[in-house]
């Protein structure tokens, strides 16, 4: 079943080329995506998802 | 935890985040009354995320969007699914409502102080360096007959930024309006 936090992911691209992202789940709960990953193939380039928050810095822009 | 309350709703706030202020309660209040049931909504800049806290009270979806890595975890904390991005840098749905309590007073080289503080507020020479960037990207993320409110100052020019929002087509009238002894806040809407 799609949950609301696949919606959420649903919403992201890429925010360097907005090409769609791969979804990669590495710890949920039935609520949400709690950590993982989102993969730009165009850009080579993954954004983490933290705490349930997805990173959509580029790599440079980061900390 | 330092938390503040308007209306119905207490926020709880993070350290190094904008603190609500008159600015996001006037938002807030223009939100309130404009936003059309069962809309998604998106917030950029959004702060503690006290916008986005009313309008989910209201609306099928907010997503919130914040540079500040502070800020995206304090709107978490507040209940709202929150993405770290510049402005809409990592978004690429549409929306029914988009919302922005900008940075917008104007800020010279030397009145930078460092740090997210600068994020927060400083709008560049005009104090409209945010804003353009927004007026210009908003459009593609607006569902047909989407709206945009806007919340600036008279410290802001407040028909230099009309013009710029007509100029990207949007037809613009002012839905709030709240006075202070150095400024005049408004919140303006694009359709």
């Amino acid at each position: 079943m799609k949950t609301v936090k696949h919606e959420l992911m649903e919403i992201l691209c890429c925010p360097m080329c907005k090409s769609d992202l791969v979804l990669t789940v590495d710890e949920e709960n039935d609520k949400e995506i709690i950590s993982g990953s989102l993969f730009c193939d165009k850009c080579n380039e993954h954004y983490p998802i933290e705490d349930g928050i997805p990173n959509m810095l580029p790599p440079d822009l980061r900390e | 935890m330092i938390s503040i309350t308007y209306r119905d709703r207490t926020v709880q706030l993070l350290p190094n985040i904008y603190e609500p202020a008159e600015d996001s309660f006037l938002l807030v209040d223009a939100l309130l009354e404009n936003i059309r049931p069962g809309s998604h909504v998106l917030e950029v800049g959004c702060g503690s995320g006290i916008v986005s806290v009313f309008a989910l009270e209201r609306c099928v979806s907010v997503v919130a969007t914040d540079i500040n890595p502070h800020a995206v975890r304090c709107a978490r904390l507040n209940g709202i699914d929150a993405v770290r991005t510049d402005l809409f840098a990592g978004i690429k749905g549409t929306f029914d409502m988009v919302v922005f309590n900008p940075p917008y007073l104007p800020t010279s080289e030397d009145e930078r102080v460092g740090g997210w503080d600068d994020l927060m507020l400083d709008g560049g020479m005009s104090g409209r360096d945010i804003i353009s960037r927004f007026v210009e990207e908003v459009g593609t993320h607006l569902k047909t007959n989407g709206q945009v409110l806007l919340l600036i100052s008279s410290l802001t020019g407040i028909n230099e930024v009309t013009s710029l929002m007509q100029d990207a087509g949007m037809s613009v009238e002012q839905v709030a309006e709240s006075r202070h002894f150095f400024e005049k806040l408004v919140v303006l809407k694009g359709l």
